[in-house]
């Protein structure tokens, strides 16, 4: 810019330089009239020398014009980014005399131009939307990831080189990944919690397998817990073609509940077919001392002992059929009012013999009053019952137990009161649970696990009552049964629930 | 004298019935209702046969066993066990191990029991062989025959 505004300056000076010899000469010219001589001849030199230098400046100038305009249009091409911009400047050549040589470069400097321009426009465009589709990418990416992440199941993945290249958040924790978040790229001998799962992956990696293949596997945790886990591992492989193996993904599901479940299943029918058993010994047993038996009082004795033996077979599966409905969903309630009292004298009767054979003193402090319960007798009867007999199952002999009712606010109660083993806090919650038994105290008396759950699922599932223990260890425990009073006798309800 | 049997099982009705069947064969027979009870017996009465359940309150019949059998007094007393959960013991750990002399599972039946008993009994010397009751060999199926004396 700043050579430009010199060359303009230079060119005036010439221009007024031009001008002034020109003057110079028509002076020198106007002397040599008034003295014709060399002064004359100089005049008329000069002059001419002015109006062709004239002629020359004014030549130049327009050149200049020109070039001006060209550099100008060149300058508007250099910014053309458009094809529609460099067409809508189609005009260059109106403003170039038809035989400019600039004619034929500008043209192909427009077509290059444009041609440009409109590839620029595309790949812009190509740019615009690879940007968006990478955008997207990246966040179905961040997705994926989190939502893997999340699965709680742990999943782990190797490649082609045994190298881990994936492991979600679960499988760090659980293969103490926490110490590293950067799980890719490490190799697979390192995951030293468990060989097995190890050798697995190596394993189905090798053998390319088409199938997934699942195992079992025990795996202790961080904490040091031993957990079962379900392991399902797929051979990652191109979709096309080839039997090359591009890693192995394994998916782990934690069956310890399964298992857990599983074993306590095992105990329970272990357990239910020792308690069937006990009744069933004694049952042969004195058939066969009936059989040889002589005397009538004998067998009369012998087929007593004999029907309390089928008694006590008939109340275990009475429990463990109560606990099939319940697991089925259908349970059979037929209410009807009665007097608790009742009801308590006859569980009283049945526990009686058994008491009796452990020298346990089985006492019974029953409320004067009466006390309505629109109860299934059977159910209640048997939730007293399974009370009753654990109580004196875990009440060493000498002890005693306790049957009280009594009316308590709108409730009426009764409380099973033993001096027997006791039970620690912990346990005095998890006693209703099913299958559990105190480990301590298990061999102390045959049982299922059955009696305290079932019974706390007739008084407050089936009858909206409330069955709560307070306990010492080695003092005894007292179990309390509140059920709503009956407050009118109506006709007899049946539900099924 | 009769040879000396001690019964020791948490099951009430187990023991009467057993301790009925062996009594009326001429035993002299004594009962527990759990391990630790069964010791203190021991000591205190010396008994020739010992025949215990395994699942029992205090002390169970497996510990019941070994402390017998750590005792260099009680090296000769025989030892049945008479359990429900036969099929859940080792029986060669209990019969070579702990020399148990017979394993019997329930239901059981006291005709056979007698008979091991008597069986065994004899073969330690403890009871005379004349001493054999009429239904105690061999095994007799028909009751009319089996009349205890």
């Amino acid at each position: 810019m700043i050579n430009s505004r010199y060359a303009n300056m230079m060119q005036a000076h010439w221009a007024w330089t031009v001008v002034l010899v020109g003057l110079a000469g028509l002076w020198l010219a106007g002397v040599g009239v008034q003295q014709p001589s060399f002064a004359v001849r100089a005049g008329v030199l000069l002059s001419a020398i002015g109006v062709a230098g004239g002629l020359v400046v004014l030549e130049r100038r327009a050149v200049r014009r020109r070039e001006t305009e060209i550099c100008r249009h060149l300058e508007a091409l250099c910014e053309l980014e458009y094809s529609s911009v460099a067409v809508e400047n189609s005009d260059i050549h109106d403003t170039l005399p038809p035989d400019s040589p600039f004619h034929g470069p500008l043209a192909r400097l427009r077509s290059i131009l444009t041609s440009q321009a409109s590839r620029l426009a595309d790949s812009e465009q190509a740019r615009a939307s690879l940007e968006a589709r990478c955008r997207r990418a990246v966040s179905d990416q961040q997705r994926l990831a989190d939502i893997v992440a999340r699965i709680p199941e742990p999943i782990v993945a190797v490649d082609q080189y045994d190298d881990l290249v994936l492991a979600n958040r679960s499988a760090e924790e659980l293969l103490a990944f926490e110490e590293s978040r950067q799980t890719a790229g490490r190799a697979l001998a390192k995951l030293d919690r468990c060989q097995r799962l190890i050798a697995l992956l190596g394993d189905t990696r090798k053998r390319k397998l088409h199938a997934p293949r699942s195992e079992d596997l025990e795996i202790e945790d961080a904490k040091g817990r031993r957990r079962w886990f379900n392991v399902t591992l797929t051979s990652l492989r191109p979709e096309h073609g080839t039997n090359a193996c591009e890693g192995v993904v394994a998916v782990m599901r934690d069956i310890s509940r399964q298992r857990q479940m599983q074993k306590q299943h095992a105990e329970f029918v272990t357990s239910a077919s020792h308690e069937m058993k006990a009744p069933l010994a004694g049952i042969k047993a004195y058939v066969e001392l009936l059989a040889d038996a002589k005397d009538e009082v004998t067998r009369e004795e012998f087929l007593e002992v004999i029907n309390g033996q089928t008694d006590r077979l008939q109340r275990l599966i009475d429990n463990l059929l109560n606990v099939a409905r319940i697991e089925a969903g259908v349970v059979k309630v037929n209410k009807q009012p009665r007097a608790l009292n009742d009801v308590l004298v006859e569980a009283m009767h049945v526990v009686q013999p058994l008491a009796e054979a452990k020298q346990i003193a089985l006492h019974s402090d029953l409320s004067p009053l009466y006390l309505g319960v629109l109860v299934d007798r059977d159910m209640i009867l048997q939730a007293a019952i399974n009370l009753l007999s654990n109580a004196v199952k875990y009440t060493p002999p000498g002890g005693s137990v306790r049957l009280h009712s009594h009316l308590a606010g709108d409730d009426v109660q009764f409380d099973v009161e033993d001096t027997g083993v006791g039970l620690s806090p912990e346990d005095t919650v998890r006693i209703f649970s099913k299958f559990y038994r105190v480990e301590k105290d298990k061999s102390m008396a045959p049982g299922t696990g059955l009696g305290l759950p079932l019974a706390k699922y007739i008084v407050e599932d089936m009858h909206g009552g409330r069955v709560s223990v307070a306990s010492q260890l080695e003092k005894g425990s007292t179990f309390t049964v509140s059920l709503p009073q009956a407050v009118h006798v109506g006709r007899d309800h049946e539900v099924v629930r | 004298m009769s040879a000396r049997v001690l019964l020791c099982d948490d099951d009430i009705v187990i023991l009467k019935a057993a301790r009925f069947k062996l009594a009326s064969a001429g035993l002299d027979v004594e009962c527990a209702s759990d391990g630790q009870s069964g010791w203190e017996v021991i000591q205190r009465w010396r008994p020739d046969l010992l025949i215990t359940d395994c699942q029992m309150p205090r002390l169970n019949g497996l510990e019941l066993i070994k402390r017998v059998r750590s005792c260099p007094e009680y090296a000769n007393l025989t030892i049945f066990m008479l359990t429900g959960k036969d099929l859940e013991l080792s029986h060669d750990e209990l019969i070579h191990l702990w020399k148990v002399r017979e394993v019997l599972g329930k239901p059981f039946s006291p005709r056979e029991l007698l008979s091991k008993v008597i069986q065994a009994l004899q073969a330690t010397g403890a009871l005379e062989p004349s001493a054999l009751p009429v239904d105690a060999l061999p095994l007799v199926a028909n009751p009319a025959v089996s009349s205890i004396p």
